[in-house]
């Protein structure tokens, strides 16, 4: 492959969001950008829910190619049944996500970005002035040089870890997920997602998100006695659907892992940033990953043009990366898992209790606040929730 | 000396026709022993040490001594 035979400023190592949105950016600011995909296809195989923000934040059209429905807000249920609706702050769209990240890597291209695609990182050499990224493509070896490279190789992680950085997780970080897109449900309302907590799904919940003529009905676990998978074919039957599900059958079937258990604490060293799933830039309480991916992408694909300007590769000088995701996102990040080793350990009876101190509908998820008024009714969840208020 | 034969290999096997190939399993490996190639999970034996780590993160109980 032609695209392996030269030498880059940058080589962005993964084709998901955070690569492609990074590759952009680097491109756009005039650095010779590699971008490289180890599948064949771009965008395959899909390991997510397809919640994403609003994208017009991004600067990117919501294109009828990818966009498969709006979303208004959410119903979240508890053991009971109880359904609370939030609305606001929680609007975006379901995408098809294999047709999302090739636009996102077409639109990268289009500034300027090599793609190699069926091409896999077998290996990394510090050279003294960047990496030689040793990569696979059809049974032979290629080095390419590389003055940057970004690792946005996912839940894998392998890349930075290559270079000597921690990036792999532990499996308590890890939320194992499946989920099956399906088609004849019967939903709730066809513009809200559907959040079910508690045994259904332990330590993480159950999600239905409408997608047009689908919806896409998962689940998350951690840690757990049963397989997502069990737990997932059990839920269909489960009596708070009602039945809606009894005539849905699926057309896809998807699994993956989600790093929830933080950002890693290194970002950046000498010629390598991590971004992404890699990095932990995804929420730990819902599992959402895109919106952060995509604006650390973008960051680290800026601030590696600006050192390629410079001709300045250092960890000091990448560092740039690391201070701007952070101090736009580390606060969240870290509020978010916090608020999710709460619910971790809230049972059944104690999830009911708090729906039940929820009145009416709310505006937007302010856990804080929320707090309070559960106190109020149940004091007895104080123990639970004295270090947010 | 019997008690020298192996009952069970030393280490993690993955059963192809189950594994659904998202590379949670990959996430989760410090030994760098598991990699994904396309659709197929690949254990180096020489890496693999037998943590089982992997098989907690599995959706889909793939991965088996």
């Amino acid at each position: 492959m032609r695209e392996l035979t030269y030498s880059y400023d940058v080589v962005v190592v993964g084709a998901g969001p955070a690569g492609s949105m990074a590759s952009y950016y680097a491109s756009k600011n005039g650095a010779k950008t590699l971008l490289v995909e180890k599948s064949q296809e771009i965008g395959e195989p899909v390991r997510c829910a397809e919640a994403v923000p609003r994208l017009e934040n991004f600067g990117i059209a919501t294109d009828s190619s990818f966009v498969r429905n709006y979303i208004k807000g959410g119903y979240l249920i508890a053991p009971n049944g109880k359904r609370i609706v939030v609305k606001g702050g929680t609007d975006g769209y379901i995408v098809e996500r294999k047709i999302f990240d090739k636009y996102l890597a077409i639109r990268s291209a289009r500034v300027g970005t090599n793609i190699a695609v069926k091409s896999r990182v077998i290996g990394l050499d510090h050279n003294g002035e960047g990496y030689d990224v040793i990569i696979k493509h059809l049974d032979e070896e290629y080095v390419v040089k590389a003055k940057v490279v970004i690792a946005a190789d996912g839940v894998e992680s392998s890349v930075a870890e290559m270079a000597g950085l921690k990036t792999k997780k532990n499996p308590k970080e890890i939320c194992s997920c499946a989920e099956y897109e399906m088609v004849n449900a019967k939903l709730l309302d066809k513009n809200m997602m559907e959040f079910y907590f508690g045994d259904v799904s332990p330590k993480g919940y159950v999600w239905l998100f409408p997608k047009g003529d689908t919806v896409n009905v998962g689940l998350g676990v951690i840690d757990s006695k049963k397989k997502a998978i069990d737990y997932l074919n059990e839920f269909l039957e489960n009596p708070i659907l009602e039945g809606r599900l009894d005539k849905a059958t699926p057309v896809e079937f998807k699994c993956g892992g989600a790093p929830v258990g933080g950002p890693i604490k290194k970002t950046v060293k000498d010629n390598l940033m991590v971004v992404g799933d890699a990095a932990g830039h995804i929420s730990p309480l819902t599992g959402g990953g895109i919106y952060l991916s995509m604006d650390c992408g973008s960051i680290a694909g800026e601030v590696a043009a600006e050192c390629v300007k410079k001709n300045e590769f250092s960890e000091e000088c990448l560092m740039k990366y690391e201070n701007r995701w952070k101090e736009k996102h580390y606060k969240n990040l870290m509020k978010d898992l916090k608020y999710k080793n709460i619910l971790q350990k809230l049972n059944e009876d104690e999830l009911n209790a708090i729906a039940d101190a929820i009145d009416g509908d709310l505006e937007d998820i302010d856990l804080k606040k929320i707090a309070v008024k559960i106190i109020k009714k149940s004091p007895s969840l104080l123990k639970y929730f004295k270090d947010l208020i | 000396m019997y008690y020298f034969q192996k009952v069970q290999s030393d280490t993690m096997k993955v059963n192809h026709e189950k594994c659904g190939y998202c590379g949670a399993c990959v996430g989760v490996c410090r030994n760098m022993a598991i990699e994904l190639v396309e659709n197929t999970i690949i254990i180096d034996d020489e890496k693999c040490k037998n943590c089982k780590l992997c098989a907690i993160v599995c959706p889909l109980n793939v991965l088996e001594e």
